[in-house]
């Protein structure tokens, strides 16, 4: 179980990035957070992660306060950083140093064929394109199997095929492990084919603005009209974060011009 | 008939390629050699006596004498000898304080400004010094050496630590490394491109500074080798010296360069020279 306790991050210079979140996120679940741009979500992630430290309020974790990064708790960040001097099977292996040489050749095989880079092992990440140096990055934090998994904008540099492709990918990565899922995104279709649950956040300070549940049987069929619904949800929760909201004259509410504009 | 048209085809190729490897070093020898051959042809022909300036024959015969009469090994390796004990502290001394000042913003608000104030003392400058201070046989040499070899070790590798990718120590922040783990499996491969660099520059200026301490008493020595010349009115052992620490600055450059490349065979680099 994973609680964020009144969590909040004033930075040094008085930004006050993030005020007073409090979630709860049970073991296996996929949260995703979305919201505009300095909303927080970014700052959060890192302090679950433990890379940063929040100035108020405390991160748990199975009764632990986070304070700096905890083994059952992997992330993956919007760039691949794969380590530019060790092969691609190196790179997935990294988490693995104490491991048997035995185990650690097997997981890392297993974890390569998972997100389907088996051929790729003794490669370079130089001589990776954008989307499988992701999936190597992927790969990298699902090896020491953590019960967390944290995602910050994970395909968002990637072409829209690409990006689907990884979505299904992760999905059936989640599928296999059940770790709990804590993604950060911007992009309201990604959110919907994902989610248990989305957390939509307001900026200046970050807060959470509200929580949309989203119980959409899986596989989520993107076409459908239950989905595109959900997506509407979703987009008005947004535009509604930002005060992007008029009402017309019959009574209707409805956003203001330049309302979808929320990232 | 395709098949084996393919083949010849292939075949041709192949060789082609195996040509292309050895032309292309080829092309670097072409201004040298041609610019020899110009000067042999101009002193056969009378254009020059070839006193001052001696044709490559000459060279060459002054060079294969000394080699005979083991002069040229005797004092090779005297210079050999200096430049790698001064090469070997330098790089130690350079390596070990980039990297502290590297890492640590204080120690390098206290060193910094002070070592850059001493590195633009030039280096013969010091030659008075450091023979009133350490005496005019190896030790003072060898110092010297070592001074100039220090400070591009230090700049590069002080440089190469301050720069390492944040994204990459967070890497390792996330797989929990402990202190010496992060220097060994992060920042060390991070910096070994800008550290090969160092040593390769370090070493140039180590060469540099051997001649500038041997000109200043010694007995032995390719820097001895020039300064006899010059007063004996032999150019051509001048010349014949000067070739040696050619060939012996680029075979060291070339080992450093050897025995880094399979570290740094995963660099995504623009050009393979």
């Amino acid at each position: 179980m994973l609680v964020l306790d009144r969590v909040g991050k004033t930075y040094p210079n008085g930004v006050r990035a993030l005020d007073g979140i409090s979630l709860d996120v049970a073991p296996g679940e996929i949260l995703v957070v979305i919201g505009g741009s300095g909303c927080g979500k970014s700052t959060m992630l890192r302090a679950i992660s433990g890379l940063d430290t929040p100035t108020q309020g405390r991160v748990v974790f199975d009764g632990v306060v986070i304070s700096e990064p905890h083994e059952e708790i992997g992330i993956i960040f919007q760039e691949p950083r794969l380590l530019p001097w060790l092969r691609v099977a190196d790179n997935v292996g990294f988490g693995l140093e104490d491991c048997p040489k035995e185990e650690r050749r097997t997981r890392v095989a297993g974890a390569l064929e998972r997100v389907g880079l088996t051929e790729k092992a003794r490669v370079w990440p130089r001589e990776l394109s954008g989307g499988q140096a992701q999936r190597v990055a992927i790969a990298r934090a699902l090896v020491p199997r953590p019960q967390v998994l944290l995602l910050d904008e994970p395909f968002s540099a990637l072409d829209a095929f690409t990006r689907a492709d990884l979505q299904d990918h992760l999905l059936g990565l989640w599928a296999d492990l059940k770790p709990t899922l804590v993604m950060v995104t911007h992009d309201v279709e990604e959110a919907i084919v994902l989610a248990d649950r989305i957390v939509v956040m307001r900026p200046h300070p970050g807060r959470v603005y509200e929580e949309i549940k989203c119980d959409l049987p899986r596989p989520r069929d993107r076409q459908s009209a239950a989905f595109d619904f959900a997506k509407r949800r979703v987009l008005a929760a947004l535009d509604r974060s930002l005060d992007r909201l008029i009402v017309t004259d019959d009574g209707e509410t409805r956003a203001a011009a330049g309302g979808g504009l929320w990232w | 008939m395709t098949a084996t048209a393919e083949q010849a085809g292939l075949e041709q190729a192949a060789s082609k390629a195996r040509l292309a490897r050895w032309a292309r070093p080829a092309l670097g020898f072409l201004l040298p050699v041609a610019l020899a051959v110009f000067w042999e042809i101009a002193v056969r022909m009378g254009l020059s006596n070839g006193r001052l300036v001696p044709p490559p024959s000459v060279i060459w015969t002054t060079f294969t004498d000394l080699a005979r009469t083991g002069e040229l090994q005797t004092h090779a390796l005297a210079t050999l000898t200096r430049v790698a004990a001064g090469f070997v502290c330098g790089v130690a001394a350079g390596t070990i304080v980039g990297a502290i000042t590297g890492y640590s913003v204080l120690s390098h608000r206290l060193v910094d400004p002070t070592l850059q104030a001493l590195r633009s003392i030039p280096s013969i400058a010091w030659v008075p010094l450091f023979i009133l201070w350490f005496g005019i046989f190896e030790a003072s040499k060898i110092i010297l050496i070592a001074v100039g070899v220090f400070f591009p070790v230090y700049l590069g590798v002080m440089g190469a630590v301050i720069s390492v990718d944040r994204k990459i120590v967070e890497v390792g922040r996330v797989f929990r490394l402990s202190g010496p783990a992060m220097v060994r499996r992060i920042l060390l491969p991070a910096v070994m491109p800008a550290y090969v660099i160092s040593l390769r520059a370090g070493l140039g200026l180590g060469w540099m500074f051997v001649v500038a301490a041997e000109f200043l008493g010694a007995s032995t020595g390719l820097g001895f080798l020039l300064i006899d010349g010059q007063q004996l009115g032999k150019p051509a052992q001048i010349v014949a010296a000067i070739v040696a620490f050619a060939i012996l600055g680029k075979t060291t450059d070339w080992i450093i360069a050897l025995v880094a490349a399979p570290f740094l065979r995963w660099e995504d680099r623009f050009a393979r020279t």
